[in-house]
């Protein structure tokens, strides 16, 4: 379930509502809280604690400073890693806006049949990853329907799982597959929400088609696109599922992305004050990107 | 809704090669799933003549899936059930109450919304394993039951319920529980099923955090044996066929709550 980070970052904070002070309240938010508390503020403050120690088995953890950062900047498995999921990401989010950018333009009319249209872009959003991994790894493969349909055109087989060269690029492939339906929505619905005047008040004035979408729907539209970058980024610079289904991190390493690196140091090598440093460094970049995100494509909104 | 112009056949044809495309991995599932296992040829093997139920079969028998889709549907189940019950009355709270401390909450909230999850994993996984609930149910269930994001949609939903109502029961003596139960929660049902279907889907398909926690194959949700099938001796057809049995009830579910699907998406992009 992604957040809509965006959405409760902008709403004020609560007002006051009736009456005085009620100490019944903590009843309703009490088993709430109590695993909050336990199952997210704690690990979230004891993985940044655990990032500057050493965890050994008996459940003690030594402090060892910045020792962990210092190994993981040194490791090259880590800018292996880096390198994967920012390729990932440099292909799955400009792949998966314009694409669902050009999908909801094309939804958003009334033809006949489209209420079937939207029901089969949504299903892969509803689809498990481990699932359609398993069946677009043999749809991939060397001799799979994937080449099968390239060798109608003439072209060679591609190795589309198999090559360093075209691992990432193919996961990202189905990763836009997986959630292009999702962002269409979301674009959908932001399109629906702009008053239908400035079009025809720009058609009026004599502008084309390409110049009322250029000129008048993106602009609007600026908000909900910042939505949908964010939230592709986020879950782009995650990938797991379909790469541990489809290759699990090979060949060779090409496909090792940055929470590939943190699961393998966690839960295979027991290294948890590394794999944790790890987990905030993943924690800075996406909330530092997403940051950056906002400051470029939101400096016109409040 | 404002709809565009009539078109005619033209705007068709994008939609229905992208309508193949995305349909396309559905179909070999299915095709796969009623095929005898052996080699293929294309698009031979994709054009189906005979239908055989073996792969079903092998599916079924090969490996154990009646046990991870009883554990699966328990699992999506009853974190539905705990999800929206810890929501729903801390949502009523953070809306209608007015107590100490409540704006820090919130914020705190807010800000464990910017925490990847895969932050908590490691601590998640050390707390779970002191607690000695690896390769447990409930180490399963419970750290993921108290949802942000739901919370954050309760609260919203209930703020729009009208003061004036619940004033109106408190004259009449009813205390917050009884405003709670008869009156709240009552007014909830669009946002508790939109909630509930998400939730459903989400721990569905779930499978980080079932992997770092299940050991046993009996434990195995329905995602995590369908990646283990693929160390097994089973056919490619098999594992279509598991394929199918895992996606079939939440495609049920999505073509019958599909309102709620699409309304959840566009009025607050939940997933």
């Amino acid at each position: 379930m992604t957040a809509l980070i965006a959405n409760t970052l902008d709403e004020r904070p609560a007002r006051r509502r009736i009456g005085r002070p009620s100490k019944i309240a903590f009843l309703f938010i009490a088993p709430y809280l109590f695993f909050f508390v336990i199952f997210r503020i704690i690990p979230a403050l004891s993985a940044i604690a655990l990032s500057f120690g050493s965890y050994s088995i008996s459940g003690k953890i030594d402090f060892v400073g910045i020792e962990n950062y210092q190994r993981l900047f040194a490791d090259p498995l880590f800018w292996n890693a880096l390198g994967v999921t920012a390729l990932y990401t440099a292909v799955a989010v400009p792949g998966s806006v314009i694409f669902s950018l050009f999908m909801a333009q094309l939804a958003n009319r009334s033809i006949r049949g489209m209420r079937v249209y939207r029901t089969l872009f949504f299903l892969p959003v509803v689809t498990s990853l481990v699932a359609a991994g398993l069946v677009w790894r043999w749809i991939l493969s060397d001799n799979g329907p994937a080449n099968w349909f390239v060798g109608l055109f003439g072209v060679p087989p591609i190795p589309w799982l198999t090559s360093g060269d075209t691992v990432v690029q193919s996961l990202a492939i189905v990763g836009i597959w997986g959630g292009f339906g999702y962002f269409m929505l979301i674009i959908l619905a932001g399109l629906l929400a702009i008053p239908a005047e400035f079009d025809e008040a720009a058609k009026v004035d004599g502008a084309n088609a390409w110049q009322r979408y250029w000129h008048v729907t993106l602009p609007q539209l600026r908000p909900t696109l910042l939505v949908v970058v964010i939230l592709s980024f986020i879950g782009s610079f995650q990938v797991f599922d379909l790469i541990y289904v489809m290759t699990s991190g090979g060949p060779v390493r090409s496909s090792y992305s940055l929470v590939f690196f943190l699961y393998d140091q966690g839960f295979h090598y027991f290294d948890f004050g590394f794999a944790s440093a790890a987990g905030v460094i993943l924690f800075l970049i996406t909330f530092g990107v997403s940051a950056i995100q906002r400051r470029l494509f939101g400096d016109n909104q409040s | 809704m404002r709809w565009t112009r009539r078109s005619g056949w033209a705007p068709h044809i994008p939609l229905i090669i992208v309508a193949a495309a995305t349909a396309f991995p559905f179909y070999v599932m299915i095709v796969m799933s009623i095929s005898t296992p052996g080699p293929f040829d294309l698009p031979g093997s994709l054009i189906p003549t005979k239908i055989d139920l073996g792969p079903y079969i092998e599916a079924i028998s090969g490996a154990n899936l009646g046990r991870w889709f009883i554990n699966t549907v328990l699992f999506a189940g009853l974190a539905v059930v705990l999800t929206l019950f810890l929501a729903s009355l801390a949502g009523y709270a953070f809306a209608k109450k007015n107590f100490k401390g409540r704006d820090i909450l919130f914020w705190m909230c807010v800000a464990v919304l910017m925490v990847p999850g895969q932050l908590y994993l490691i601590p998640q996984f050390i707390l779970i394993s002191r607690l000695g609930l690896v390769d447990t149910f409930a180490g399963l269930l419970l750290p993921g039951i108290a949802s942000v994001q739901a919370l954050f949609l309760m609260r919203q939903f209930i703020r729009g319920i009208p003061d004036e109502l619940l004033e109106a029961a408190r004259i009449d003596g009813a205390g917050d529980f009884r405003i709670f139960f008869q009156i709240v929660l009552p007014l909830c049902g669009p946002v508790l099923a939109t909630l509930g279907i998400f939730t459903f889907l989400w721990h569905w398909n779930e499978f980080l955090w079932p992997l770092i926690v299940t050991r046993s194959p009996e434990n195995y949700t329905l995602t995590l044996g369908l990646n283990s099938l693929k160390a097994q001796e089973l056919s490619f057809n098999a594992e279509m066929a598991a394929s199918v049995i895992t996606l079939v009830p939440v495609v049920i579910v999505f073509l019958i709550f599909q309102r709620h699907f699409v309304r959840g998406v566009m009025t607050s992009g939940i997933k």
